[in-house]
C-alpha cells in the first residue's frame, strides 16, 4: 500500500467518522428528547393554566416586539400581542427609526400621545427620535410605544429592556402570533425552580403559512402548497421537537429563537443586554448569560418547552430563504467566534465541554465538511478511484437515515400536540420527509457556504432582505 | 426471477463485510419506515376515533345526566328510573376511557349549575361510586396516577379522603405536593393551610401563587395566625406568610416582620421590606435607614419603594443623599420622592443640605423643580 492510497483511506475514515458520530449523536439527542418530551406532558397534564391566567399575583411581564418598517402589518400585529390571557403584562413596541408610516398608524389607531419616561439607561442604545407613547384609552393601557433613530434588531431589544419596569421580558418579532396563554406557559418554568435560577425559556415555534387567522387568533392549521415553505415545516418540527427537548435536559441549550423568548431582565441587562455587533444575536445573548452565570459558579438553567406556542412565517421563496439562512450562519459563527474561550473549557462544565464542541462540530463546521466530501468524491471521480458500491450504499444509509428520523419526528407531533388533523395531512408530511433531503438540503448547504463566505469576505452585509406577506387572513 | 435472486444473494455474500453491513442497515431503515408509517397511519386514526368517541359519550352522558336531574320526584329520593340510569353509568364506569368521559361530563355540568342540581350531581358521583376509584389510584405507584386521583378528589370535594391525601404531602414529586396542597385549600379553606407546618420540602413560587389565588376566592374566612409560619424553618413558608401577612393586612405580625429583616435569606428580606411597607409600618425606616450601606441592592431598591409610600422630614436629607444614587431604581424612586414634596419643604431641606456641603446639582432635581 503506497501513501497515497493510505492518505485516501485516512481521509476516508475521517469523513466516515463523521458520518457515524452525527447520526449517533442525532439519535441520543432524540431518544433524550422523546423521553423529556413525554415526561413533560405526563407533569403538565394535571397544571391548570387558568389558575395563574387571571392573578394578580402572577409576576409582571413586559413584550418588547421591535418594528421595522412594519406599517403594513402594525396595527393587527400590535392587536393581536394585546390580546393575550395573561394578565400582568405590558407590550413595548419599539419602532426601529421606520421610514413608513407605522407611527403615525400606531398614534391614529391606538389613541397615542408623547409622554415623559424615564429610560434606564444601563444599556447604551441609539437615540429616541419622536419619544415614548402611550395610549389615551384606557383600553390600551398595556401599550408603550418608542420611537427611536434606526439601531437595528439587537439594539431596539436593548431600548425595550431599559424601559421595561418589569422582572421578566419576552422578547419576540413583532409579526409572530402569540398563542393566547403562551406567557403563562413559558413563565412556569421561572416559577417552579427551586433550587436553580431560570435564566431564559423558550417555546416551539411553528410555520403559519396557509394556516386561518382572524384578529390575532389562529382559528385552522393548514399545510401550505409551497414544497420549500412545507419543507421547513418538517425541519422545524425536527429542531424543535427532536433537538433543542434534549439539549434542555442536559441544560446545554445555546439558543433560544429570537422570535419568542422569555428572560430574566436582570441577567439579561447586568451581560449588557443583546451585542448590536452580530446578526445572531439570539444564540449570543444566550451564550453570554450562561457564560455569566458559570462565572458566577450558580445554579441556573435555560428552559425549554415542547408547546407550541408562537406561530410564524416562513420564507416561501428560495431568496429570502437563502438570505435568512445565511445570516443564521453569520450568527452562529460570530457567536462561537466571540465565546471560544469556553470550548472545552472544563471551568464552564456541560457547556464548555458538551454544547460547545457539538456546536462547533455539528453546526459551524457540518456545511464545510459536507462540501470538503463533495470535492473529494469529485476528485475521486476525475481519478476514477470511486467505488461505486461503497459511494451508492452510503448514499442511500445517509437518506433513508434522514427520512427515519423525520417520520420518527412527526409520529412525536402527532402524539403529542396534534396539530395537522386533517384528513391527507399524514400522508402529505410523509412525502415531505422523502422530498425534503432535495428541496430544502441542498439550498441550506449553499447558504451556509454563502454565510461563511459572506462572514469572511463580505464584512458589510447585515441581515439581509426578509420580506414577509404578514398572516393576517 | 430465480437467477435474479441468485445474482443478489452471491453477491451480497461476496462482498466484504462493511458492506454486508451497510446493506443490512439499509433493510432495517427500509423495514423501520415501512412499520413508522403504517404505525403513524394507526395513531392518526386512533386519535380520530379516539375524539369521535369522546364526543359520542359525551353527548350520551350528558342527556343521560339531564334524564337524571329531571326524573327526579323532588322528595330527593331516587326512583326507579334514576337507579336504572345510576346501574347504566356505573356499569360504564369499568371502563378507564368511559370513566374518564364521564367525570369530565359530570364535572362540567357541576361547573355550569349550582345550587341543589349541582348537590344532586355531587351525589350521583357517589351513586356510581366513582369515588371509590378515585380514591383507590391514591395507593397507586405512580405518582401522576396519585396526582390525578386527588385532583378528581379535589374537583368533587371529597372530604373523607383527607387523611389518606395528607399522607402524601412530603411526597418526593412536586406535581403531587401541589395536588395535596390544592386539595387541602380549595376544601378547607384556611385551616387547610395547616400543611404549612409539616411541609419539608420548598414551595415554589409557582405553588404559592396558585395557592394564593384559591384562598382569594373565599370571602368571610377566618385567617389564621400566621406567627408560627414566620418563624418557619422552611424559607418558603416564611416567603407565603409573608404573602399572607402582605394580603390580608396581617398587622399584628408587625414585631415578627421586623425581625425578619435580619433573615439570613436575601429574599425573605426584600419581601419583608416589601410587606412593612404595605403595611405601613414607620418603625421599619430608621432601622432600614440606619443599616443602608450594608443592605444589598435589592433591599435597598425595595428601602427607596418604601420611602416613597413613608417618610419624614428627617428622611429628606437621606433620600437627597441618594438622588445620584448609582442604581437606577433608586435614582427614580428619590427623584419621585422629591417630585412629590412641596417644592418650599424641598427647598428648606436643600438648604439644609448645602450647609454642609457644596453638592453639585443633579438632572433629576432639575426635573423635579
Amino acid at each position: 500500500m503506497n501513501t497515497e492510497n493510505i492518505l485516501l483511506d485516512l481521509i476516508q475514515y475521517l469523513f466516515f467518522i463523521f458520518s457515524a458520530t452525527a447520526i449517533v449523536s442525532y439519535i441520543i439527542l432524540a431518544i433524550i428528547s422523546v423521553i423529556e418530551t413525554k415526561a413533560y406532558m405526563k407533569k403538565n397534564s394535571l397544571v391548570n393554566y387558568s389558575e395563574i391566567l387571571a392573578s394578580s399575583n402572577s409576576p409582571s411581564i413586559s413584550i418588547i416586539a421591535p418594528a421595522y418598517n412594519e406599517s403594513l402589518n402594525i396595527i393587527e400585529n400590535v392587536r393581536s400581542l394585546l390580546s393575550n390571557h395573561y394578565v400582568n403584562y405590558d407590550v413595548i413596541i419599539v419602532n426601529d427609526g421606520s421610514k413608513d408610516d407605522s407611527l403615525e398608524k400606531l398614534i391614529k389607531a391606538y389613541d397615542l400621545v408623547k409622554v415623559d419616561y424615564l429610560i434606564n439607561p444601563a444599556i447604551k442604545t441609539k437615540p429616541l427620535r419622536a419619544g415614548v407613547f402611550k395610549s389615551t384609552n384606557p383600553a390600551f393601557g398595556k401599550l408603550i410605544i418608542v420611537d427611536k433613530e434606526n439601531g437595528g434588531k439587537a439594539d431596539a431589544l436593548n431600548m425595550g429592556l431599559n424601559i421595561s419596569p418589569n422582572k421578566y421580558v419576552a422578547c419576540i418579532d413583532v409579526d409572530c402570533l402569540l398563542i393566547e396563554d403562551a406567557l403563562q406557559k413559558l413563565i412556569k418554568p421561572f416559577l417552579e425552580a427551586t433550587d436553580y435560577k431560570v435564566i431564559a425559556a423558550g417555546g416551539v415555534i411553528r410555520i403559519a403559512n396557509s394556516c386561518i387567522i382572524k384578529d390575532g387568533k389562529l382559528l385552522d392549521v393548514n399545510l401550505p402548497k409551497n414544497l420549500l415553505v412545507k419543507g421547513q415545516i418538517l425541519e422545524y418540527l425536527r429542531a424543535f421537537l427532536l433537538g433543542r427537548m434534549a439539549w434542555s435536559r442536559l441544560n446545554g441549550l445555546l439558543v433560544i429563537s429570537g422570535a419568542f423568548g422569555l428572560f430574566d431582565k436582570k441577567i439579561a441587562m447586568k451581560v449588557g443586554g443583546y451585542d448590536t455587533k452580530t446578526v445572531g444575536e439570539d444564540m449570543e445573548i444566550i451564550v453570554r448569560m450562561r457564560k455569566f452565570m458559570e462565572e458566577k459558579n450558580e445554579k441556573y438553567k435555560v428552559a425549554y418547552i415542547p408547546d407550541p406556542l408562537c406561530w410564524t412565517e416562513a420564507p416561501d421563496n428560495y431568496k429570502t430563504f437563502l438570505s435568512q439562512r445565511n445570516r443564521w450562519t453569520r450568527g452562529t459563527i460570530e457567536t462561537l467566534k466571540k465565546h471560544r474561550k469556553i470550548g472545552l473549557n472544563p471551568k464552564y462544565r456541560s457547556l464548555g465541554i458538551i454544547s460547545f464542541p457539538y456546536w462547533f462540530i455539528f453546526e459551524r463546521l457540518a456545511p464545510i465538511i459536507e462540501v470538503i466530501g463533495i470535492i473529494y468524491f469529485m476528485f475521486l471521480l476525475v481519478i476514477k478511484a470511486i467505488r461505486w458500491d461503497y459511494a451508492i450504499i452510503f448514499l442511500v444509509v445517509a437518506y433513508l437515515f434522514t427520512v427515519t428520523f423525520s417520520i420518527v419526528t412527526i409520529i412525536t407531533e402527532e402524539l403529542t400536540y396534534h396539530q395537522y388533523k386533517k384528513k391527507g395531512m399524514g400522508f402529505e408530511l410523509v412525502k415531505i420527509a422523502f422530498l425534503e433531503p432535495f428541496i430544502c438540503h441542498p439550498f441550506i448547504l449553499y447558504a451556509a457556504i454563502k454565510g461563511n463566505f459572506d462572514y469572511y469576505f463580505n464584512k458589510n452585509i447585515k441581515w439581509g432582505v426578509m420580506t414577509k406577506k404578514g398572516m393576517s387572513n | 426471477m430465480e437467477d435474479f435472486y441468485h445474482i443478489i444473494v452471491n453477491l451480497f455474500f461476496n462482498a466484504p463485510v462493511f458492506i454486508k453491513i451497510t446493506v443490512l442497515l439499509i433493510i432495517g431503515f427500509i423495514l423501520a419506515i415501512t412499520v413508522l408509517i403504517i404505525y403513524l397511519k394507526h395513531i392518526r386514526r386512533r386519535l380520530r376515533n379516539k375524539e369521535r368517541i369522546q364526543a359520542t359519550y359525551r353527548k350520551k352522558y350528558e342527556s343521560e345526566l339531564i334524564s337524571y336531574l329531571y326524573s327526579g320526584d323532588g322528595d330527593g329520593k331516587i326512583n326507579s328510573e334514576q337507579q336504572g340510569i345510576i346501574n347504566y353509568l356505573k356499569k360504564c364506569s369499568h371502563n378507564p376511557l368511559k370513566r374518564k368521559i364521564l367525570v369530565s361530563t359530570l364535572l362540567k355540568l357541576r361547573n355550569e349549575i349550582s345550587g341543589e342540581v349541582a348537590d344532586a350531581i355531587q351525589n350521583l358521583y357517589y351513586q356510581i361510586g366513582l369515588e371509590n376509584h378515585a380514591a383507590k389510584k391514591l395507593k397507586n405507584k405512580k405518582w401522576n396516577k396519585i396526582a390525578k386521583g386527588i385532583l378528581e378528589l379535589t374537583q368533587f370535594e371529597i372530604k373523607e379522603v383527607h387523611d389518606e391525601i395528607i399522607l402524601h404531602i412530603n411526597h418526593p414529586r412536586g406535581e403531587v405536593r401541589k395536588e395535596v396542597q390544592m386539595y387541602l385549600v380549595k376544601i378547607f379553606y384556611f385551616d387547610g393551610l395547616e400543611f404549612l407546618n409539616v411541609i419539608e420540602h420548598y414551595l415554589s413560587e409557582w405553588d404559592q401563587i396558585q395557592l394564593i389565588e384559591t384562598l382569594q376566592k373565599f370571602e368571610n374566612q377566618q385567617i389564621p395566625d400566621i406567627n408560627p409560619w414566620l418563624k418557619s424553618t422552611n424559607d418558603s413558608v416564611v416567603l407565603f406568610a409573608i404573602k399572607l401577612a402582605k394580603i390580608y393586612n396581617q398587622s399584628e405580625s408587625k414585631d415578627i416582620l421586623l425581625g425578619l429583616l435580619d433573615h439570613d435569606n436575601i429574599l425573605v428580606r426584600v419581601n419583608t421590606i416589601d410587606v412593612l411597607n404595605n403595611l405601613y409600618v414607620t418603625e421599619a425606616v430608621p432601622i432600614l435607614k440606619e443599616n443602608f450601606s450594608k443592605l444589598s441592592i435589592e433591599e435597598q431598591i425595595a428601602f427607596f419603594s418604601m420611602l416613597e409610600n413613608i417618610h419624614h422630614n428627617n428622611d429628606i436629607k437621606f433620600i437627597f443623599e441618594n438622588i445620584n444614587n448609582k442604581n437606577f431604581e433608586i435614582k427614580v424612586s428619590a427623584n419621585n420622592i422629591m417630585k412629590a414634596l412641596n417644592i418650599e419643604k424641598l427647598n428648606a431641606v436643600m438648604i439644609e443640605a448645602f450647609e454642609s456641603e457644596t453638592s453639585e446639582s443633579s438632572d433629576f432635581i432639575t426635573i423635579a423643580s
